[in-house]
């Protein structure tokens, strides 16, 4: 019985792993489809309308545009395996290099804001929940709600006027990639994603918390006389931190969109900031290339996510 | 008499729950709205023209000053409302309608395979930030606010066509929908007079609060240079133009910001009040 | 009445805010006494209280935003009343366990089996952690659980509804406590499944000599395991009366509630059931309470008085003012 039941837990897992699989399959169709699927030469387009026929030709061979769509895709395909995503025509240097250098900072934006709002919000929203007295939770939910209805460039606008133009404490250019100097650029970018992912996770841990202490196994806890801190851990927050954590992991790819706005208003040298130059220069590749990168590191962290909650939860449905 | 009975039925109404958000948010709304449609066109001032001196400061006949170009701020700020309201309404409304009519049909086809190519395609496309396929798109399609419908449309539709076709799959189950096939209604009548009432309660819902997200992607594309173009008023466009004269005029950023942040909160209120009426509490 | 009773409550009342001026009293007047090693069954429909009274003896009635406005409510000689958290630490669990209304609770569902009933025997910080599994098996045995082994490493969602009960109990009795509060432990469960589940809690009492408060609607189906019956109606105990004595009751509540049931065994005829429904909180009538659902009422019940419970016999309570009329 005991391996049936580990067998019925790992059966649950391979098939979620399967179905990220089969949407990051899915997704390597969507980034080889965004090039073609508009109407119009691409390669045309980048070269304007004075273009050697040669010139479009050498360039519809760079993007793989030549064939039918079917080899297109297996060379598409291939390239991937290789560990090819193309080259940048700005630049020449491969994407895969390209990405290689530009996302760690941005992942240690993601993670670094992820871990202080966690930090903040764990406590806020469970003692919150926990005492709802009436006008603590209505200051709340107000100030939550405000903050996740202002775009993230203008509290970053607000944090500048503040921190920049005010005191000069945040720095807007330049960036120094070396660990102790690096934080005077990244705290105010970690900053603003930390208000804002606090906002997001302690509503939701709020209401979860707020369902959590009305179930009869809390009471029965009580009851049986269990330690501060057991009981603030197994029955509060364990059992409403699937909700949380599923929410997290979707939080953290939306996250990694915004800091495409973010990082060009820091001038952070990050894959977003590249993303956006990318697109005013029309360098395909590269903008497929990071399509692709976003896409797969956003299926993976909703895979982890799912994972994380049913290991906390069983009762979660993944 | 009948001023009375309206006024305390009004009051009994803000007094269950949500009410009050409710009311708070539609007056928000209907505030910017109308300094929207008034200031713009029948206010002194034209958004483009340069009225005076760059970067004046409030005066009576400039109540937020000048921009960096010498036109009134407080014109520019109000002439957006109708661009970023207006692009985001379309912008919910086309994946709306599209999302929900492909989840209803998809939740009564019966071909597997077209169901599973076409559940996969939603999966693949929900799987992006809708911030970077938007951005990604818009590079093939060029800049500006009607690529930025037509990426709406094309991308967004797929997490309405998520939510309705489970709906539509529950709905589908349900006794009445059974009594109505036995009773010979037509297909047709079915799908119009029970389906999509039902369905379609559930993705307006998730559109009022899709329409602060979308809000926030059409400007904030617009402060990439991505969406409006000069010289249309916009307020992300706004707030990236005044990035570079933040030590002249903090104005620049802080009115079309403040606009922006009031219309986000206001629909947000509206959002929070109605799901709170909902639950009851 | 005993000279020194396990539990004694007398004139209880509790009180809800239901908003910062507005209170309602939910318990009136309950007054029972709960001697060493006796099953008491506490009876009454929804919404008569006997949950709440419950609640006030395991010290939870502030979660539901309720708390004891008068009476006396004493455990051993501790007034639970006063009691801060400090005695509460060293009763609950301890020397009270509770088992929780089957329906809604059971186990924690993000903790296995196995750890719950750590947690339960851990109270006792004394208790060695290498016994632990030994003891947690041992418990599983009492409460007569299959494959104990297998069931310490599940969680709730894996058992079915009378192995979490059992579970629940198993948690209980860890500490050997000297009362458990039962309420509605079997609600929601087969018929099969709630005769073995009584049938476990009589035989925790013979084994440990532990008094048990059941609570239930079902007066048939405790009626057997009990060893005194106390009526809750509305918000006041109506009756108390020795299970063995409960055909000769002089309360019409009480026999209304014993004949309603559906007798298995014999079925005779037509189903009786209880006129109209139970007042709800706030709108008592005054004088008796039952008055407006009961078949010997008279204008005198109905006049607004206090009914205390009025000893008729050996151990019998009753607050009918008609009592010495009603006969069967």
């Amino acid at each position: 019985m005991p391996y049936l039941m580990k067998s019925q837990a790992l059966r649950i897992l391979i098939g979620r792993l399967g179905r990220a699989l089969s949407v990051s399959f899915w997704v390597m169709v969507i980034s080889f489809a965004i090039m073609r699927i508009i109407p119009g030469d691409p390669a045309s387009a980048r070269l304007g309308a004075g273009a050697e026929m040669e010139a479009i030709e050498e360039l519809r061979k760079t993007l793989n545009l030549n064939g039918s769509i079917f080899s297109q895709f297996t060379n598409y395909v291939m390239g991937l395996l290789q560990g090819d995503l193309g080259t940048s025509l700005q630049t020449g240097r491969t994407v895969i290099d390209i990405v290689s250098s530009t996302l760690p900072l941005t992942l240690y934006l993601i993670i670094f804001s992820t871990f202080f709002a966690l930090l903040l919000s764990i406590p806020i929203s469970t003692s919150i929940a926990w005492y709802a007295k009436a006008p603590i939770v209505y200051v709340f939910r107000s100030v939550t709600a405000v903050i996740l209805a202002t775009p993230n460039f203008f509290i970053a606008m607000i944090g500048i006027l503040i921190f920049t133009v005010r005191v000069n404490w945040a720095p807007v250019f330049g960036y120094d990639p070396q660990f102790p100097q690096n934080l005077k650029y990244l705290w105010l970018p970690i900053l603003v994603n930390t208000l804002i992912m606090t906002s997001v996770i302690s509503r939701v841990l709020f209401s979860s918390v707020t369902e959590t202490k009305e179930e009869e196994f809390v009471e029965t806890g009580i009851i049986r006389g269990v330690g501060r801190r057991r009981f603030f851990w197994f029955y509060i927050l364990k059992p409403s931190m699937a909700p949380t954590v599923v929410l997290l992991s979707y939080m953290m790819g939306t996250m990694l969109g915004a800091t495409v706005i973010l990082e060009t208003i820091f001038s952070l040298p990050g894959i977003g900031r590249e993303l956006v130059n990318a697109v005013l220069t029309s360098d395909y590749p590269m903008v497929q290339g990071i399509l692709l990168i976003f896409g797969v590191i956003t299926v993976f962290l909703s895979f982890t996510g799912d994972v994380i909650a049913y290991l906390l939860d069983r009762r979660v449905k993944i | 008499m009948k001023l009375k009975t309206r006024w305390a039925n009004f009051k009994d109404w803000i007094a269950l729950p949500g009410g009050f958000g409710i009311f708070s948010g539609l007056t928000m709304l209907v505030i910017i709205i109308i300094l929207g449609i008034i200031i713009p066109n029948f206010g002194p001032y034209n958004s483009d023209d340069f009225v005076g001196e760059p970067f004046a400061g409030p005066s009576l006949k400039h109540p937020f000053g000048l921009d960096q170009l010498g036109r009134d701020l407080m014109t520019r700020t109000f002439s957006s409302v109708g661009v970023d309201l207006g692009v985001a309404f379309l912008g919910v409304s086309l994946p709306l309608v599209i999302g929900t009519v492909i989840g209803i049909v998809l939740g009564l086809a019966k071909n597997k395979y077209v169901l599973s190519l076409v559940g996969s395609l939603i999966d693949g496309i929900n799987a992006f930030p809708l911030l970077i396929i938007a951005v990604a798109m818009l590079t093939f399609l060029g800049s500006g606010l009607k690529s930025i419908v037509i990426i709406l449309a094309i991308t967004n539709w797929a997490r309405y066509a998520r939510i309705s076709r489970t709906r539509a799959v529950i709905v589908s189950k349900q006794n009445y929908i059974e009594a109505a096939k036995t009773l010979g209604y037509s297909k047709k009548r079915i799908i119009l007079k029970h389906m999509t009432p039902n369905v379609s309660s559930e993705t307006v819902a998730y559109a009022l609060s899709d329409f602060i997200l979308v809000i926030i992607i059409i400007s904030g594309l617009s402060f990439l240079g991505l969406g409006a173009q000069p010289p249309t008023a916009e307020w992300g466009s706004m707030i990236a133009d005044g990035r570079a004269f933040l030590t002249e005029s903090a104005g620049l950023i802080l009115f079309p910001g403040l606009a922006l942040c009031w219309s986000a909160v206001a629909l947000s209120f509206i959002v929070e009040g109605i799901s709170r009426r909902d639950r009851g509490i | 009445m005993s000279i020194n009773p396990l539990v004694s409550i007398k004139d209880l009342k509790i009180e809800v805010r239901v908003t910062r001026a507005k209170r309602l009293s939910i318990v009136d007047s309950a007054s029972f006494e709960i001697e060493s090693g006796k099953i008491i069954g506490l009876i009454g429909e929804s919404g008569s209280g006997k949950t709440m009274l419950c609640r006030s003896l395991v010290g939870t009635l502030d979660r539901r935003g309720a708390y004891i406005a008068a009476g006396q409510l004493i455990f051993d000689g501790i007034d639970l009343i006063a009691a801060k958290q400090s005695v509460w630490n060293e009763i609950r669990g301890k020397r009270i366990g509770y088992v929780p209304q089957s329906a809604l609770a059971g186990p924690n569902p993000v903790m296995t089996i196995g750890a719950q009933l750590a947690e339960a025997i851990l109270q006792d910080e004394n208790f060695p952690k290498s016994d632990v599994e030994k003891r947690s098996l041992e418990l599983l045995n009492i409460v007569q659980i299959r494959r104990p082994e297998t069931v310490l490493k599940q969680y709730q969602h894996e058992l079915s509804g009378g192995m979490k009960q059992r579970v629940m109990i198993a948690c209980a009795i860890a500490q050997q406590p000297e009362l458990i509060v039962a309420d509605e432990p079997t609600t929601g469960l087969d018929v099969t499944v709630q005769a073995e589940i009584m049938e476990l809690l009589k035989q925790i009492r013979k084994d440990f000599n532990t008094s048990i408060i059941l609570v239930s609607h079902d007066l048939p189906l405790i009626n057997e395991i009990c060893d005194d019956i106390v009526v809750m109606h509305a918000g006041t105990t109506v009756e108390k009366i020795p299970s063995k004595l409960i055909k000769t009751s002089k309360h019409p509540y009480t026999i209304a509630l014993y004949n309603s049931r559906i007798d298995l065994v014999e079925p005779k005829g037509q189903l009786k059931t209880i006129n109209g429904q139970p007042p709800s909180v706030g709108n008592w009538p005054a004088g008796c309470r039952f008055s407006e659902r009961c078949d010997f009422v008279k204008d005198k019940c109905r006049v607004k008085q206090d009914l205390p419970l009025i000893e008729i016999g050996s151990n019998h309570q009753t607050s009918c003012l008609r009592y010495d009329e009603i006969a069967r």
